[in-house]
């Protein structure tokens, strides 16, 4: 019996400290880890379909659960991930990214230019876009009389109590740094705090900082003004009629979520082959469809309807992201921004 | 015999296993990281500090902290009031209308909780099912939210905790034994007292149990204030969640949680206090005075 328990504790032990990803998968395989809701499962089927790999698909609801997670395993256990555009730079640094090869993704040729080659990954060496978008505000024009076109407008009195943001920083801090005539991706501290100080003046009970339920409050007029996704915003316009969005003059954070191979993936050349098959033009199109963001990928213009084509939501036009800036990393001041943020949060009467 | 033995030797190894790996060591573990640094990169160094706890000193957290317990407590006594009657028709009941009494307890179980919370939102938003109602009734005009409001988490936390306190009840009230009323009602005691100085005594046990199973969760279910209650009702255990994902701040969240830990050995503590009073609380009910502890004696035999 002892001998038998030692035996047992022996394995459950070895069971503890056991890596927590096990190599050499068996090939065929491809092992995805987005956000949910992101790829629909006719593209998934397809992609078996047409290569035989098989698709584990698993989810994720924020960048950070996401980058802890590959942290943890030291960049196993995942074969592709798709990370916003402030996550690249930190991946990169921390090395949880593989280079990428773009001989292998003949495809890339139908990515807009205009969204390659940005600051957070120049020329593209370990990221490839996928989706993208922006943030920008939306009011419900039966219950708001006064134009809008500001995000200072945000600030009228007539709007107590009834304003939607999300309880994202990035997002949030982002527009009152616009606001406030700061850049998107300040680093320093003065203007950090000054979007702080906008912020609170938002600060009411009856405000909604919430992106679950960004499109419900919208909808049922319990908010009449917020920020918030091109994608939601279209959802929730389809739903309430008299709902309108807009490109604030300060301009929009813009985000995008690209495909990242994590250093530690097994099956590298699946990866590749599904980043090469999300490419093509109908696959692309099909995410838009479903999601309602916009596609980095020009060959989608071609296969949309003129009522698709035309929303300006979905493709906005050169004067509307005027003043746009895509949101990157900031670096050690990462720390300044949760710091203010934890204190927008906590420091409620 | 030999087998008897075996089984439970078993049986007990499993249970202390389990406990030790999915309880104690992470729990170990999260007391250890409590008192560790942090940088950017890792989510914990080898490096002993205090800092965590004295984070905790801040008023920001004092205020959640304060929050979190008035609103488990008002929740806690909400479900004892709500769940009382309830647990005690429950276990006076006929054997035939019992099982339905149960069912009806144990029906919510059935739709996962994070669902019944979303229920929730849309019956208390704008426009949402109960503005509707009234609006039909005429008892209001127009727009009412009681969303992101005391009232919507402290029903949320009502609402999903409430069957932890009835079951509980439930089984101090079944094991009480009637003939001490009937004892209490022959020496003249009314409903009113027989219920203060037997009843509520012999089924403290039951009470502080129940207490327990809705106090502590009221301080650490994120997802309800989180859902019902948004960015103004952080809670305890949302600020722990908040500081174990996008705060990626483990030392913080840690110390968070193991004060919660010691609120809850605390309560353990009275738990027991709670049981010992209950037998001599017991004894002493039913030599209450002008009482004859005689017959109380034979009784208990």
């Amino acid at each position: 019996m002892k001998r038998a328990l030692s035996l047992l504790t022996v394995l459950l032990l070895t069971a503890l400290f056991l890596p927590p990803s096990v190599p050499a998968l068996a090939a065929g395989k491809v092992i995805i880890y987005n956000w949910s809701e992101y790829i629909p499962d006719d593209v998934l089927e397809a992609f078996t379909k047409e290569t035989g790999i098989e698709v584990v698909y698993t989810t994720y609801e924020s960048n950070e659960s996401m980058h802890d997670k590959l942290l943890i395993q030291k960049g196993r256990g995942y074969d592709l991930v798709c990370p916003s555009t402030y996550f690249i730079p930190q991946m990169i640094k921390e090395g949880l990214a593989l280079k990428i090869d773009k001989k292998r993704i003949p495809n890339l040729k139908n990515v807009d230019p205009k969204l390659l080659n940005q600051e957070f990954d120049p020329d593209n060496r370990y990221s490839i876009p996928y989706m993208w978008g922006n943030y920008g505000l939306i009011f419900n024009s039966a219950l708001v009389k006064n134009a809008v076109t500001s995000w200072n407008d945000l600030l009228r009195p007539e709007f107590k109590g009834k304003i939607m943001l999300y309880d994202d920083p990035r997002m949030t801090m982002g527009i009152a740094l616009l606001a406030t005539g700061a850049s998107l991706n300040s680093t320093k501290e003065s203007e950090i705090r000054a979007a702080y100080e906008f912020l609170l003046k938002l600060r009411d009970p009856k405000n909604v900082f919430d992106v679950t339920a960004a499109k419900n409050v919208m909808v049922n007029n319990h908010s009449v003004i917020g920020g918030i996704w091109n994608g939601d915003a279209q959802v929730a316009m389809d739903e309430n009629s008299d709902l309108v969005y807009i490109y604030p003059k300060e301009g929009v954070p813009l985000w995008m979520d690209s495909f990242v191979i994590p250093s530690g993936a097994d099956n590298v050349d699946n990866a590749y082959a599904f980043i090469n098959f999300m490419l093509r033009p109908e696959m692309a199109l099909r995410s838009v469809e479903e999601y309602r963001y916009s596609s980095p990928n020009l060959g989608t213009l071609e296969l949309m309807d003129k009522k698709m084509r035309e929303s300006r939501l979905l493709n906005p036009t050169a004067d509307d992201l005027r003043n746009a800036v895509m949101l990157n990393g900031v670096g050690e001041a990462k720390a300044l921004y949760d710091l203010y943020w934890e204190k927008f949060i906590t420091d409620a009467k | 015999m030999l087998q008897n033995k075996g089984f439970r030797f078993f049986s007990i190894t499993t249970v202390c296993i389990w406990l030790g790996v999915f309880a104690l060591l992470p729990n170990m573990a999260l007391f250890l990281v409590s008192f560790l640094d942090r940088t950017d990169t890792s989510f914990f160094i080898p490096v002993l500090t205090l800092d965590n706890y004295l984070r905790l000193f801040a008023p920001a957290f004092i205020r959640i902290l304060l929050k979190s317990l008035a609103l488990a407590c008002v929740s806690t006594l909400t479900c004892l009031i709500l769940g009382y009657p309830f647990a005690y028709l429950l276990a006076r009941s006929n054997r035939r209308v019992r099982p339905w009494l149960f069912l009806l307890v144990i029906i919510p179980f059935w739709t996962n909780s994070l669902v019944r919370t979303y229920a929730i939102f849309t019956i208390l938003q704008n426009n949402g099912v109960l503005n509707t109602l009234f609006n039909r009734l005429g008892l209001v005009e127009g727009n009412f939210s009681l969303m992101y409001t005391n009232f919507s988490v402290f029903m949320g936390l009502t609402y999903t905790l409430l069957p932890f306190m009835i079951l509980p009840l439930y089984a101090s009230i079944e094991k009480l034994n009637l003939r001490l009323l009937e004892a209490a009602k022959d020496l003249g005691a009314g409903p009113v007292r027989s219920f203060l100085h037997v009843t509520l005594p012999l089924t403290l046990p039951g009470i502080a149990a129940g207490s327990i199973l809705v106090f502590l969760p009221s301080l650490s279910l994120f997802y309800v204030p989180e859902i019902l209650g948004g960015i103004n009702y952080r809670l305890l255990g949302s600020f722990i969640q908040y500081n174990f994902s996008k705060g990626a701040n483990w030392p913080v969240g840690a110390a968070a949680s193991t004060v919660l830990t010691l609120l809850l050995l605390l309560m353990a503590v009275f738990y027991r206090l709670a049981g010992r009073n209950e037998r001599e609380g017991g004894a002493a009910a039913l030599s209450a005075p002008g009482g004859q502890t005689a017959p109380a004696r034979v009784e208990r035999g």
